[in-house]
């Protein structure tokens, strides 16, 4: 390995080699495993770069951007609905990912306390719409929906989670493991969720990803007690 | 009961391209939606080129223009390419506003060594992230601007009033750099 050869190295990962150049190289790669390598490792950080994901910068910003359109465009400019066709990802929300807890929290008292105390934990646009249905945004009757929605899962989940856990001796060892892991993942982004919607409360998008996270772990209990019964 | 629609079959450009669709009618679910998947990697982005400074802030400048732009997105270029673009405009403006490019030019190949060198935590994410943070300032310019954002050297060379041949030597570095994170 010497210099001459690893200054152009970057080159040749982006293409920019002359076609003489690049000839030249490959052949020098041949029989330098020290450059061979370092072309490699080279391309494995421009591949992170390409795909790095991020961190979650703090939940302030969003309320921030929010509050800023709305103070430019009025408070009907965010989060106003237009339709409601398609949903988040499959992804954990970069968000939610920083730096939450992983404790694990039953969400059936968590929800039986939104049923008891409905808009308890909303912001006062949704706290004054779910007094007066008539007048409900669109965005707080989105929020209201998925939370209504996690609700149900979660009476199914509590359920469920009793009957594939406490039965486990009918599945194979392997099946539990898998049941478990998948469990501890979902069930973190459930308490990363929740975290994040005690943030802001008023987030339509938090909303519909801790739905979308309860339903995730209703099919996994469903296809597992599935298993178990067959 | 199907409260919830999977998108699960869309590619993440699809997504973005059905979320600008449905933002620009006045969905500000979409657009929150657009936020968090985009956020973490612009938040990297503004950090890297800000500094700790203003990172807060000029975040949420990034994202409101974005509101304000998302009507003129037409689709030819990935949305996350056409963010990325927005978010360097408004990053370097309030860089030329806070008026310290001359102050905060330079970094030398020592730092760069050392940047390489201080590989402490068995993390990888956490310690090529910290890397970055650590290397000299205008390689970490140029890596991010070419690499994250996909700017040609000629662009960056205009953007930070430098050859494009200095863009590549410094890219070549940082590179090299960062390398020492991955295993051989």
């Amino acid at each position: 390995m010497s210099d001459h050869w690893t200054e152009k190295l970057s080159a040749y990962l982006d293409g920019e080699l002359t076609p003489a150049d690049r000839r030249a190289l490959e052949r020098h790669l041949e029989g330098c495993a020290a450059c061979r390598a370092d072309t490699e490792r080279l391309g494995r950080v421009k591949e992170w770069a390409a795909t790095y994901a991020g961190t979650a910068p703090s939940p302030s910003v969003w309320r921030g951007v929010r509050d800023e359109i709305r103070r430019r465009e009025g408070p009907a400019a965010l989060p106003i609905a237009a339709r409601r066709r398609f949903r988040i990802g499959t992804g954990l929300p970069l968000a939610l990912a920083a730096s939450l807890a992983l404790v694990i929290v039953g969400v059936g008292g968590w929800l039986a306390g939104r049923a008891t105390a409905p808009g308890s934990g909303l912001g006062a646009e949704e706290r004054g719409a779910l007094g007066s249905a008539g007048a409900m945004t669109i965005a707080a009757r989105q929020t209201n929906a998925a939370l209504l929605a996690a609700e149900r899962y979660g009476a199914a989940i509590a359920q469920l989670e009793q009957a594939v856990l406490h039965d486990r001796s009918r599945l194979d060892s392997a099946t539990v493991r898998v049941v478990v892991e998948k469990l501890g993942v979902i069930d973190r982004a459930i308490a990363e969720a929740r975290a994040a919607m005690a943030q802001d409360p008023e987030s339509a998008y938090l909303a519909e990803h801790f739905a979308t996270m309860m339903r995730r772990k209703l099919n996994l209990l469903r296809s597992a007690s599935a298993v178990r019964r067959s | 009961m199907s409260v919830l629609r999977s998108d699960t079959d869309l590619t993440a450009g699809e997504r973005d391209a059905v979320d600008v669709e449905l933002a620009v009618s006045g969905d500000g679910a979409a657009f929150e939606r657009l936020y968090y998947r985009h956020v973490g990697r612009i938040h990297g982005l503004t950090r890297w080129l800000m500094g700790q400074e203003d990172v807060d802030d000029v975040l949420q400048d990034i994202f409101v223009r974005l509101w304000e732009k998302l009507h003129t997105f037409k689709g030819q270029a990935a949305f996350s390419t056409w963010l990325h673009r927005l978010a360097t405009n408004v990053i370097l403006r309030r860089r030329a506003e806070r008026g310290t490019r001359s102050e905060r030019y330079g970094g030398s190949l020592v730092e760069l060594d050392r940047a390489a060198a201080e590989r402490s935590t068995p993390g990888l994410k956490v310690d090529l992230e910290t890397a970055v943070e650590r290397l000299p300032e205008r390689a970490r310019e140029v890596f991010v601007l070419h690499d994250m954002s996909g700017y040609k050297h000629e662009e960056i060379a205009d953007f930070l009033g430098i050859s494009a041949g200095t863009s590549r030597s410094q890219l070549h570095h940082a590179r090299m750099a960062l390398r020492e994170y991955f295993e051989g």
